[in-house]
């Protein structure tokens, strides 16, 4: 069985459901800020995907450079998922320093 | 007729002293008040007496003075101007309105001077002169319109002048009210002239050839107005209430002036009300069934004041009477002498009720004649001269009603049943027969009137002036300042020399007076109505000779009953006794009040209480009411997705974007 592009957008999407859930569902932020991190892996590996097999070729010679611009934006997502981990941490501690918890389900200061 | 450029300084100098009066009267001193008043209408009469000399100078000099003040508005066909027109009658009328305005202005100074609200009295007595001016001189139907509401308003202020008292205010309303169901009607009389002719003004109106529908319908419109404003049957109830204003004012509007206004407008619409006999004949039938109606009432009130209102109602229904018959200078002529003698009647009882600190009802009087002796000679010659004991000048021209009354062809041509009924047995007679006989029902009305007029007025007289005071001792009775009294004596002179005006053509040519006569006077002036010339009934002598019995008769009767103290007063008391319902019900007004209040005031207030509960409170409030809690309830729903959980927030978002992809990607 050859292994094409479904199965990677099969896995992508499941990985992307799972991280959803995970977003909606669990009370812990740090929790939350893992499923995050699984989405945005689950994105990339779509990128990723698309970018061994893509949908369009006009020319063999764009190829070379085509196949690329899938890891570039992958590159940009780890690099932009490192940053909002660490924002995201720091902000998770600061809570936990300031309400004693973590639990998501207990802040609703948006509301005002 | 002559046109001139200074007509309008008749009707603005008054109203100039109006705004005066009214924005600075406050503030500055009391003597400036009365000198704008008192000589914004004394400038007046001069203006308007030397106009009227101008007209009255007799052959192949000018027959109106007029005067075209600014086209006021110009739509369509429709073209109205501010013109201001005196002739003969109208100028007449100026006089009268001024002249006797001046005097009631005068004898007011001595009235009012104690009321704080002096200044704002005067504002409303000089507007109203204003008014009644516009509404005389206005030379078509939208400028006398204007003054008859400006009256009408003038007259709802200074009925309500003493608006503290609640009563006094309802008098107030009463009167705007009922005067306003009046005013529709002559709104709508307008309209349809307007309308069906194309003209609002006098001279172009007189010239036209109305078909008798056009004439009857507008006709019986301005009628409706007339009986509004002039207080017939059955719009009459505003004018008794009336008496709750200052006496000057009862004296002024409801009596000598204002009050008139319907029979000047029927006698200056002559040429349309002609053109309708039908309508003639109703204006004289109410006209008859007023004056006999209101004479009744009056002889059974206490108050001296409301006597003499149902006595204005019921002189104008004399008045009504003659113009209805076709006899339009006696009804003018009635309104002229009427105007003095009432006036003096009225400023007198306004000279009782001050002398006796406000004191109304006569049977706490008697006896004043001792205390005030001007008043009681002053209010005994206009008793006379509205009585008609001795030939002064309300004899003469109620007579002259009467006799027009009687004589009377306007009603010939009218049939009362289509010619295809002659020949049937009693139907045919009435094919055949014109309403001629009303003529002389209403002169056996009026001339019954007349007995009441003579027992009521003499009875008012000797209740008030003879006999022993019967009031109590704290008060003092006094004779009134010579500012009252001296307008009492020129109303009371005016009341006998204005007899002149009034004497019958041939006893006129027999003093070589007939230059003076009113019949003389406002020849040419009114149309004459159809039907021929009068038909010989009794001859003129006779009808003064039965009338002058009659006076006396009500005379004596009143005097046998009120002139000689206790002894008088249990006969009457026993007379009274025979017939208890009969004068319980006159005493009531004969219920009319009571019933206008059942049959139309009740029910309006139910229906407007039921609009008020459903229409308002239900629908209008409920729509407003509903869009508010429609919003809130938007709101309240809309907030229950604000609950600031964002894993909430990110739920919905994740749900709608799936929704999106579903639609967008998957189904399209």
């Amino acid at each position: 069985m050859a292994v094409g592009p479904t199965h990677y957008l099969v896995l992508a999407a499941v990985l992307f459901a799972l991280g959803a859930a995970g977003v909606v569902l669990r009370r812990n932020a740090i929790i939350v800020l893992m499923s995050i991190e699984l989405m945005l892996n689950a994105v990339n590996l779509t990128f990723l995907t698309f970018s061994r097999f893509p949908l369009v070729v006009r020319r063999p010679a764009d190829l070379g450079p085509m196949m690329m611009q899938g890891h570039a934006a992958v590159f940009f997502v780890i690099a932009v998922a490192a940053a909002e981990a660490a924002v995201g941490l720091a902000i998770v501690i600061a809570v936990f320093r300031s309400r004693g918890s973590v639990n998501v389900d207990e802040f609703d200061s948006l509301r005002n | 007729m002559l046109e001139v450029n200074w007509l309008h300084l008749i009707p603005l100098l008054p109203l100039l002293g109006a705004v005066f009066c009214g924005l600075a009267g406050r503030f500055v001193p009391k003597a400036w008040v009365y000198a704008v008043a008192l000589g914004a209408v004394l400038v007046s009469f001069l203006v308007g007496f030397t106009a009227w000399r101008q007209i009255a100078g007799g052959e192949g000099g000018p027959l109106a003075v007029h005067e075209l003040v600014y086209t006021w508005f110009s739509v369509g066909r429709l073209t109205v101007d501010l013109g201001l027109s005196l002739d003969r009658l109208s100028g007449s009328l100026v006089l009268i309105v001024t002249g006797v305005g001046f005097l009631i202005h005068l004898y007011s100074v001595g009235y009012i001077d104690e009321d704080p609200g002096y200044w704002r009295y005067f504002a409303y007595l000089n507007l109203f002169i204003a008014a009644m001016l516009l509404l005389v001189l206005g030379d078509n139907l939208v400028a006398m319109f204007v003054g008859w509401e400006g009256v009408g308003l003038c007259s709802y202020l200074l009925i309500g002048f003493w608006y503290e008292d609640d009563a006094k205010a309802y008098a107030g309303r009463k009167a705007f009210i009922v005067n306003r169901i009046g005013d529709v009607g002559f709104l709508l009389g307008i309209i349809v002239l307007f309308s069906l002719s194309g003209s609002v003004s006098f001279a172009q109106l007189s010239t036209l050839q109305l078909t008798p529908f056009v004439a009857g319908t507008a006709a019986v419109l301005l009628f409706v107005g007339a009986t509004g404003k002039s207080a017939q049957l059955p719009l009459y109830i505003w004018l008794p209430d009336a008496m709750a204003g200052p006496t000057p004012v009862s004296a002024l509007i409801h009596a000598a002036t204002m009050v008139t206004a319907g029979v000047y407008m029927i006698a200056r619409l002559s040429f349309l009300f002609v053109q309708a006999p039908g309508i003639l004949l109703l204006v004289a039938v109410v006209g008859g069934l007023t004056a006999l109606w209101a004479a009744l009432i009056a002889t059974s009130q206490q108050d001296i004041k409301k006597v003499l209102a149902y006595s204005t109602v019921s002189q104008l229904g004399y008045m009504f009477m003659g113009v209805g018959v076709g006899a339009f200078f006696a009804g003018t002529e009635h309104l002229i002498t009427h105007a003095f003698f009432k006036a003096c009647l009225f400023l007198g009882s306004g000279a009782v009720i001050h002398g006796l600190h406000g004191e109304q009802d006569m049977r706490r009087m008697g006896g004043l004649k001792r205390h005030m002796p001007h008043t009681a000679r002053t209010f005994a010659i206009a008793t006379v001269a509205i009585t008609g004991v001795l030939p002064l000048s309300g004899f003469w021209s109620k007579d002259e009603v009467l006799g027009q009354a009687l004589r009377t062809s306007a009603f010939s041509n009218l049939a009362m049943l289509p010619p295809q009924f002659k020949g049937t047995p009693v139907l045919g007679w009435f094919a055949t027969h014109g309403p001629t006989f009303v003529g002389p029902l209403l002169w056996a009305v009026g001339s019954f009137t007349a007995l009441l007029t003579a027992f009521y007025m003499w009875r008012c007289y000797y209740l008030t002036f003879e006999g022993e005071y019967r009031g109590p001792d704290s008060v003092h009775p006094h004779e009134s300042p010579w500012l009252m009294t001296v307008p009492l004596w020129i109303l009371a002179f005016l009341s006998i020399v204005a007899l002149v005006i009034a004497l019958p053509a041939q006893l006129a040519g027999r003093l070589h007076l007939e230059g003076s006569t009113w019949e003389h006077f406002t020849e040419g002036l009114f149309r004459p109505a159809r039907g021929g010339p009068p038909r010989e009934m009794l001859p003129e002598a006779a009808t003064y000779a039965i009338a002058l019995a009659i006076a006396l008769a009500g005379w004596l009767l009143a005097r046998r009953y009120f002139a000689r103290g206790a002894e008088g007063f249990a006969k009457a008391d026993a007379v009274v006794a025979r017939f208890p319902r009969l004068h319980r019900a006159l005493e009531n007004k004969l219920y009319v009040d009571e019933l206008y209040d059942r049959v139309l005031v009740r029910p309006l207030w139910a229906f407007a209480k039921a609009l008020w509960r459903l229409a308002d409170s239900w629908i209008i409030d409920g729509l407003v009411n509903g869009a508010g809690q429609a919003a809130f309830a938007l709101g309240a729903a809309a907030r229950k997705f604000q609950n600031g959980n964002v894993q909430r927030y990110a739920a919905v978002t994740a749900v709608g974007i799936a929704a999106l992809v579903y639609v967008f990607l998957v189904r399209g």
